[in-house]
C-alpha cells in the first residue's frame, strides 16, 4: 500500500469551471485619458452616475508611464458600452455632459467580468486594466490542502467505500460513506439499492435498512471508531466485473430484465447516497430520541438566528445524557454527544461523483465535504454536467474534492472491460 | 402549451391542486414545511404526499418522494414489474404545490413521469427552470398559476 503512496492526490473541485488565466471573459467600457488635475472630481463624479455596480473589482482610474519623459497618465472608465440589437449604444447624458465639459476623447476598453480568484488570474487581469484581487479565504478545510494525517484518513474512508461497492453478485455499485471528521466515526453508510429494496423491512423497521452493510463496514473500525487499516491491501480485482453504479444511468431502471429470483423490489430513487442519508437520518432518531411532549426542546430549529445558540445545544444534549444515563449504550452514541443538525459538519465519501438527484439531496441534508473518487461524464453534477456547489442561489454550500488514489484504476479497468462506461 | 385547452381540464387540474394543497396543510399541521402534491393517473388521484423532513430527520423527505415511494410499494407488491411499473408512470401527472427542487426535478426526470404541474417558482432551488432545467421537453410546468397556503 505504502508503495503507491506518491500516487495518491485529494484535488479540490471549485466552484467555476478552470478558465485559463487569459481566456477570462471580459466586459466593454469606454474610458478615456484625463488631466490629473480632475482625476478627484471626475471619479467623484462618476461613481454618482455611472457606478461600476458588478464590477467593484476593477479599479475605475489606470496609471501609465508614458514612454517619452517618464510622464504618468491616468485614464478612467467612464461606463459600461452597452450594445442592444440597434448597435453601440451612446453615453448616458449625464456622462455626455462630463465628456464635454472636460473634453475627453473617449475610446473603448476592456475589462475582466469577474473577480480573479488566484494570483495567475490576477497578473492576466491587470494587462487589460487594473484590478484588485482579495486572496480567498475558505472557511472548509482542505481548501487550502491536507495534512499528512487528514490526507491519510481521507483515503482509508475512502477505500472503505470501494470496498462497500463491490455487490454480493459481483457488480460494481456505487457507495456512500458518511463520516464525522471531529471524531473520525462512521455515521451511516448504504450502497445502491435499486434493485435491491427491501419495502416492507423500510415500514416494519422504520427505514432501518443497511445493517448488513454498516456492520461490514465497522468491523474494520477499531473501538474508538477511528478507522484501522483494511486486512489486506486488495480491494476490487478486475475481474468478471459490471458497473451498476445507479449515478452513472439513473434513467436505465426500467431496461434491467426481470430476475424471478431475486426477492426483492426495485426502487429507481435508491442511490448509495439516498440510502446513507436514510440509514444516518435512522441513526439519529435512535441516538436522539424525542418524545412528542419535548419534541420542541430536541428539534434544533431551522432558522439559523437560533440555530447557533451555544446555550440551547448545551441544554439539548444535557438532557439527552441525563435521560438516557441508565439504558444500554448503542454502539454508536458517544460520551456528550451534541445532536447535529442533519449532517452539518459531516463528510461523505462516493466511489463515483453524484447524479444531479443525489448532489442536491447532499445539499437538503447539509453536507459540509463530498470526496468521489470517480467522474460521471453523463450524468455528474459536480462538475462533469452540473455544477451544483457553484449555484449560489442554494441554501447551503459544500465543499468537493477528487480523490486519486491506485485502488481506484482497478475500477476503471473494469469498467471499461465491463460495460464500455468511464 | 403550457395551459390546458378546455374548460373542463383547468377545473380539473384547479381540482386536483387544491387535494395538493390540502396535503400542504396537513404538512403546515405537522411543523413541516407546507408543500404537498397528489399524483393522477387516468383522472384518478393513485398518491398523494407532503413533506415529513422535521419527523424523519431527512431533509431528502419531500412530498414527491413519498408520493412515488407510495406508487412503487403499491404496483410491485401487486405483482407488476420493473418495465410496467416505468409505464404507469410515464402516464401519470404530478400536481404539486411548489415547483419541485433540484432533487425532486431529477427523481421525476428519472421515474419519468409524464407531467408536472406545480403552484409557486422556487427562486432558491427549483429544478423546473427556476435554477436548473432538468425536466425534459415533454414536461409542463404551468408557471401561470399561483398557489399560497394561508
Amino acid at each position: 500500500m505504502d508503495a503507491h503512496r506518491d500516487t495518491c492526490q485529494i484535488v479540490y473541485i471549485p466552484d467555476k469551471p478552470p478558465v485559463a488565466p487569459d481566456q477570462q471573459p471580459t466586459v466593454n467600457v469606454f474610458a478615456s485619458v484625463i488631466e490629473p488635475k480632475h482625476a478627484n472630481t471626475l471619479i467623484r463624479r462618476l461613481n454618482q452616475i455611472a457606478p461600476l455596480e458588478n464590477l467593484r473589482h476593477v479599479k475605475r482610474i489606470q496609471k501609465k508611464k508614458q514612454a517619452e519623459g517618464g510622464k504618468t497618465e491616468l485614464s478612467v472608465i467612464l461606463c459600461l458600452a452597452i450594445v442592444d440589437e440597434k448597435g453601440l449604444n451612446g453615453f448616458p447624458v449625464d456622462v455626455q455632459e462630463l465628456v464635454n465639459a472636460y473634453n475627453l476623447s473617449p475610446f473603448m476598453a476592456q475589462v475582466c467580468k469577474y473577480a480573479a480568484t488566484s494570483k495567475e488570474e490576477w497578473e492576466e487581469q491587470c494587462k487589460l486594466w487594473p484590478t484588485s484581487f482579495h486572496p480567498p479565504t475558505y472557511n472548509i478545510d482542505g481548501i487550502t490542502g491536507f495534512s499528512e494525517e487528514d490526507a491519510q484518513s481521507v483515503l482509508s474512508f475512502m477505500k472503505m467505500a470501494m470496498k462497500l461497492a463491490k455487490s454480493g453478485d459481483g457488480s460494481i455499485l456505487n457507495a456512500a460513506v458518511i463520516v464525522d471528521p471531529s471524531v473520525q466515526q462512521i455515521i451511516a453508510s448504504g450502497q445502491d439499492q435499486v434493485f435491491s429494496w427491501h419495502a416492507s423491512r423500510t415500514k416494519a423497521s422504520g427505514g432501518n435498512i443497511p445493517v448488513r452493510q454498516s456492520e461490514s463496514v465497522r468491523s474494520y473500525s477499531d473501538s474508538n471508531g477511528a478507522p484501522a487499516a483494511l486486512p489486506n491491501g486488495s480491494l476490487i480485482t478486475p475481474e468478471n466485473l459490471l458497473v451498476e453504479a445507479s449515478c452513472l444511468k439513473p434513467w436505465q431502471w426500467s431496461k434491467k430484465p426481470s430476475d424471478i429470483s431475486n426477492p426483492c423490489y426495485s426502487h429507481p430513487l435508491r442511490h448509495a447516497v439516498l440510502v446513507a442519508i436514510e440509514s444516518s437520518a435512522d441513526r439519529d432518531r435512535r441516538l436522539f430520541p424525542c418524545s412528542e411532549d419535548n419534541e420542541q426542546n430536541c428539534l434544533e430549529p431551522m432558522e439559523s438566528s437560533c440555530a447557533d445558540s451555544p446555550a440551547k445545544r448545551q441544554k439539548t444534549s444535557l438532557e439527552y445524557v441525563e435521560g438516557k444515563h441508565s439504558s444500554p449504550q448503542t454502539e454508536d452514541s458517544y460520551p456528550g454527544a451534541v445532536r447535529p443538525y442533519l449532517c452539518t459538519g459531516y463528510d461523505i465519501y462516493l466511489v463515483w461523483e453524484p447524479c444531479a438527484m443525489c448532489a442536491m439531496a447532499l445539499v437538503h441534508q447539509r453536507i459540509r465535504r463530498i470526496f468521489y473518487a470517480l467522474p460521471n461524464p453523463n450524468a455528474g453534477a459536480l462538475g462533469s454536467v452540473h455544477r451544483l456547489q457553484g449555484e449560489k442561489s442554494l441554501n447551503h454550500h459544500y465543499a468537493v474534492f477528487r480523490v486519486f488514489m491506485p485502488e481506484v484504476l482497478d475500477i476503471v479497468e473494469s469498467g471499461k472491460a465491463a460495460n464500455g462506461i468511464c | 402549451m403550457d395551459f390546458p385547452k378546455e374548460e373542463g381540464d383547468s377545473s380539473k387540474t384547479i381540482a386536483y391542486m387544491e387535494l395538493a394543497i390540502e396535503q400542504a396543510k396537513d404538512a403546515l399541521n405537522c411543523l413541516e414545511v407546507p408543500v404537498g402534491c397528489v399524483i393522477v393517473e387516468d383522472g384518478k388521484v393513485v398518491a398523494s404526499g407532503r413533506n415529513r423532513t422535521t419527523e424523519t430527520r431527512n431533509a431528502t423527505r419531500h412530498a414527491e418522494m413519498e408520493a412515488i415511494d407510495v406508487l412503487l410499494e403499491q404496483w410491485q407488491s401487486n405483482g407488476l414489474s420493473i418495465s410496467e411499473v416505468a409505464k404507469k408512470f410515464s402516464n401519470c401527472t404530478l400536481y404539486v404545490t411548489c415547483e419541485p427542487c433540484i432533487m425532486c426535478a431529477a427523481a421525476l426526470s428519472i421515474i419519468g413521469i409524464k407531467e408536472v404541474y406545480y403552484g409557486c417558482p422556487n427562486d432558491k432551488f427549483g429544478g423546473c427552470g427556476s435554477i436548473l432545467s432538468l425536466h425534459s421537453s415533454s414536461f409542463q410546468p404551468l408557471s401561470g398559476f399561483s398557489f399560497f397556503v394561508p
